[in-house]
């Protein structure tokens, strides 16, 4: 079957009433989450499973997959409004996107996360339906060394993508790594820094964390800095991108998909591993690094591109090997075993019905979500204009209910608490708080893998130098921190730094 | 008085259609309201969707709705523990797979056993070892020579201590008499990931999760450690045909709190054998993968505590014993 015969099936099938108002539901609730901070894809796929059973295989997969993808673009709304990620992989848009925000382009950035994350979505699509299969294989040459190199790379980026000090980056990703070692140790089962706390038994969560560092801190800093007035942004100037403006953000979109869809290939943290890369990468290109941070349109393309790139991606494993690289994508299974399908290497020629109608129905969806977004940002927007002493409350509140629906957890909402006085603290003697949430996501997924790869190797750790992909890997991640440790490149920094723009 | 009286002789006589309404069912009294099912895992896995079909089944036996409820977390045991402190009225009930066996002792938090009172059985998933295509394993007794000339350097993909997987290859190598490398892995689905990459040589899981990839001709499953073949690979011989006698394998039960009324505890063995024991039923599920082997209140008594007898001794040796040391 040629790939036109294929997309023709797919359309088919994706295009019947019932499956198209499956896939809008889902792209609208995944906006809708992706907004909300706190509740997250995983937790409503989840809640959406028992409904499948009455739906059709094609149309519960069609709209459980648009959740996943409409959350990544709804996501963004609040990182970039309020300094919320509403996902993990939007804490990188905060950096530039509410600066941006903050310097009255909210518009602007709400559009562009929007444009860059269709590019990103349609690329990937066409990518998964032309090479499916032998990316699928691509994953499989990963063994456990190479994650430890991937997610030492991961790291590297996070302490590159960091304004100031290198010491405090690399302290500051430290401490998100002891964070993440709260909790049940994985070989033995023994309770690490818990302190014989019963709620720190299961780990310290990622959404507490990151509510806590950012949209907590930033309210408080903020009524600190302004002896409790409050800061109101200025007016929204723009809307729309300027033309110049989307010619601009074209290339930045285009490396952040490939960036994005190559970590999303791989098991754990894709999106975001995928957008703090693309953000890295886009500041090492950049001929003026300094306006990273202070509102650069390159820092809000790359990383949305990426993590609709990433979560686009995670779906090739999983539909031509039948693993799933992510909770989500376990979930994605679970929802073809309900149905009796079976998810495996077979699956792509079993069932072509299914695969071209879930592939045409993203390219849909992605279309969906935008129209569905611009439009919105008109509305978006006005949130700004919203009194500080009624926008700060709701906020909270916001967190709070968000916090504690992930688990039932009241023990939860006071780890966001403590980590807002303690995001406050760092704001206030200088230190970033997205390498510490980058530490807390991938510090367990180092260890774990770490391990295991002196198990397989009998304590050997030569096994990291042994394999080409590590070895490789280690080196670019090495050469990435000498560079940016050189003493030269370091004052460098802090001139173009602390040059007005 | 006067003024409360015409309200008690109202609820007197509604009380009284009520009862004549409640005789005219066949199921008696019980259960006289929605039964809730404690799902100590997320939604979607296996044990979700196998107990979805029992409670959809079962739904229709008693008359009254189950409802399942996912109360994941903590390697199930906030699941159980909800589970042991229900009111023991029958009308909430759960799943117990045999993981509960190991968890009594690896966390001091979790429930033991003893606490709940089984009701039935789902099944009795037969475990497999299975290796890849290319692997120089062609038989269970290939690979028991290769780990007995070279013991500890085959490398086996399992789940953490004390997870099924890891029970799965720790009773191997105390029944076949080997000692391999145990790799634990996040769960079933990285394991399979990692046999596929090489990572290790072989993988200790149950077969609906392999049975794709030996069918696509990927992996070979040299053996299947239960009573009889296993039905989506039923060229693949048992332990015991080719020789070596382990029955190995998880199993998934229903169970209540302890001390629920004998005339309830036998209502719901019925409804929910009755469910299970349906031809439709028995379909839907083996459609999805599952083997169902109904059972009652006896017969998943025994499995907990053959399972326990079994399993205790190993955790023992692993040093996974943190809770409930037997004397």
């Amino acid at each position: 079957m040629g790939i036109f015969e294929s997309l023709v099936l797919g359309l088919s099938v994706a295009c019947t009433p019932s499956n198209l108002m499956l896939c809008f539901a889902g792209c609208l609730l995944g906006t809708a989450i992706g907004v909300l901070p706190g509740i997250g894809p995983l937790a409503t796929m989840a809640m959406l499973l028992p409904v499948t059973f009455h739906l059709s295989p094609a149309g519960a997969l069609i709209m459980l997959a648009g959740v996943y993808y409409g959350a990544q673009y709804g996501g963004s709304t609040t990182a970039i409004l309020l300094k919320l990620p509403g996902e993990a992989s939007s804490v990188v848009t905060c950096l530039d996107g509410h600066e941006m925000a903050l310097q009255g382009n909210a518009g602007v950035a709400l559009a562009v996360a929007a444009l860059s994350s269709l590019i990103a979505g349609c690329l990937t699509t066409v990518l998964i339906a032309l090479a499916a299969p032998s990316l699928a294989e691509v994953a499989l040459a990963f063994q456990s060394a190479d994650y430890v190199a991937v997610l030492i790379l991961g790291l590297v980026a996070a302490i590159v993508l960091s304004q100031g000090s290198l010491l405090k980056a690399i302290a500051a990703i430290l401490v998100g790594v002891l964070l993440g070692i709260i909790g049940t140790d994985v070989s033995t089962g023994e309770h690490r820094l818990t302190f014989g706390l019963a709620p720190l038994v299961d780990g310290v969560g990622f959404v507490p964390v990151a509510m806590g560092l950012f949209g907590v801190a930033e309210i408080v800093s903020n009524l600190a800095s302004t002896a409790g007035h409050g800061t109101q942004p200025v007016a929204v100037k723009r809307l729309w991108p300027s033309r110049a403006e989307l010619k601009a953000l074209l290339f930045p979109s285009l490396r952040g998909t490939v960036v994005g869809a190559a970590f999303g290939l791989l098991p754990g943290g894709g999106p975001t591993i995928g957008a703090f890369s693309a953000y890295s990468l886009e500041k090492k290109l950049s001929a003026t690094p300094a306006r990273f941070g202070r509102g650069a349109l390159e820092g809000v393309a790359a990383p949305e591109a990426a993590n609709n790139a990433a979560a686009q991606a995670s779906f090739i494993p999983m539909l031509s090997l039948g693993i799933p690289p992510s909770a989500l994508m376990a979930l994605m299974i679970g929802a073809m075993m309900i149905h009796g399908i079976a998810p495996g290497p077979n699956f792509i020629v079993k069932q072509p019905a299914l695969f071209w109608g879930l592939i045409a129905s993203m390219l849909i969806g992605n279309l969906m979500l935008v129209l569905l977004n611009l439009p919105l940002i008109r509305i978006w927007v006005l949130l700004l204009r919203v009194p500080y002493r009624y926008l700060y409350p709701s906020i909270l509140v916001l967190c709070c209910i968000g916090t504690y629906s992930i688990s039932n957890s009241a023990a939860d909402v006071l780890i966001m608490a403590v980590f807002g006085f303690v995001g406050w603290f760092m704001k206030k003697i200088e230190i970033e708080p997205a390498p510490v949430l980058m530490g807390l996501v991938l510090g367990p997924m180092l260890e774990e893998n770490f391990r295991r790869a002196l198990a397989v190797s009998g304590g050997d750790p030569i096994i990291f130098l042994q394999r080409p992909i590590s070895a490789g890997l280690l080196a670019v991640s090495a050469a990435l921190l000498v560079a940016a440790a050189l003493p030269w490149i370091r004052r460098k920094r802090e001139t173009v730094f602390t040059d007005p723009l | 008085m006067l003024k409360t009286l015409p309200k008690s002789c109202l609820i007197a006589v509604a009380a009284a259609g009520f009862a004549l309404l409640a005789c005219a069912l066949p199921a008696g009294a019980f259960p006289d309201q929605p039964i809730k099912f404690i799902m100590p895992w997320p939604p979607g896995g296996g044990s979700d969707i196998s107990m979805r079909l029992v409670a959809e089944a079962a739904s229709k036996k008693f008359g009254k709705p189950v409802v399942v409820v996912n109360r994941p977390g903590a390697g199930g045991s906030i699941g159980i523990r909800e589970i042991a402190e229900a009111p023991a009225d029958g009308h909430t009930v759960g799943m117990i797979g045999s993981g509960a066996v190991a968890a009594q002792y690896l966390n001091a938090n979790a429930n033991a056993l003893s606490d709940l009172q089984p009701i039935a059985l789902f099944g009795d998933e037969p475990a497999a070892l299975i290796t890849r295509s290319d692997s120089p394993f062609k038989s269970l007794k290939e690979f028991v020579d290769a780990a007995k000339a070279a013991p500890g350097t085959i490398r086996n993909g399992n789940d953490q201590p004390g997870g099924a997987a890891f029970t799965f290859i720790s009773l191997y190598e105390r029944l076949l008499g080997v000692k391999v490398n145990k790799v634990a892995y996040g769960g079933y689905a990285p394991a399979v990931t990692a046999l596929l990459s090489g990572e290790v040589q072989t993988i200790s899981i149950a077969v609906p999760d392999v049975a794709e990839y030996h069918k696509a001709g990927r992996l070979r499953i040299l053996g299947v450690s239960g009573a009889s073949r296993h039905f989506l690979a039923p060229d693949v011989p048992t332990f015991k045909e080719q020789g070596f006698d382990a029955m190995v394998g998880s199993w998934r039960t229903i169970a209540g709190p302890k001390g629920m009324p004998a005339d309830r505890l036998k209502a719901l063995e019925k409804g929910f054998l009755d469910a299970m024991n349906e031809t439709e039923f028995r379909e839907r599920a083996r459609a999805r993968g599952f083997l169902v082997t109904p059972g009652g209140v006896v017969e998943s008594g025994k499995l907990w505590d053959t399972h326990d007898q079994q399993l205790y001794p190993i955790l023992l040796e692993s040093g996974l014993v943190k809770a409930r040391k037997k004397g």
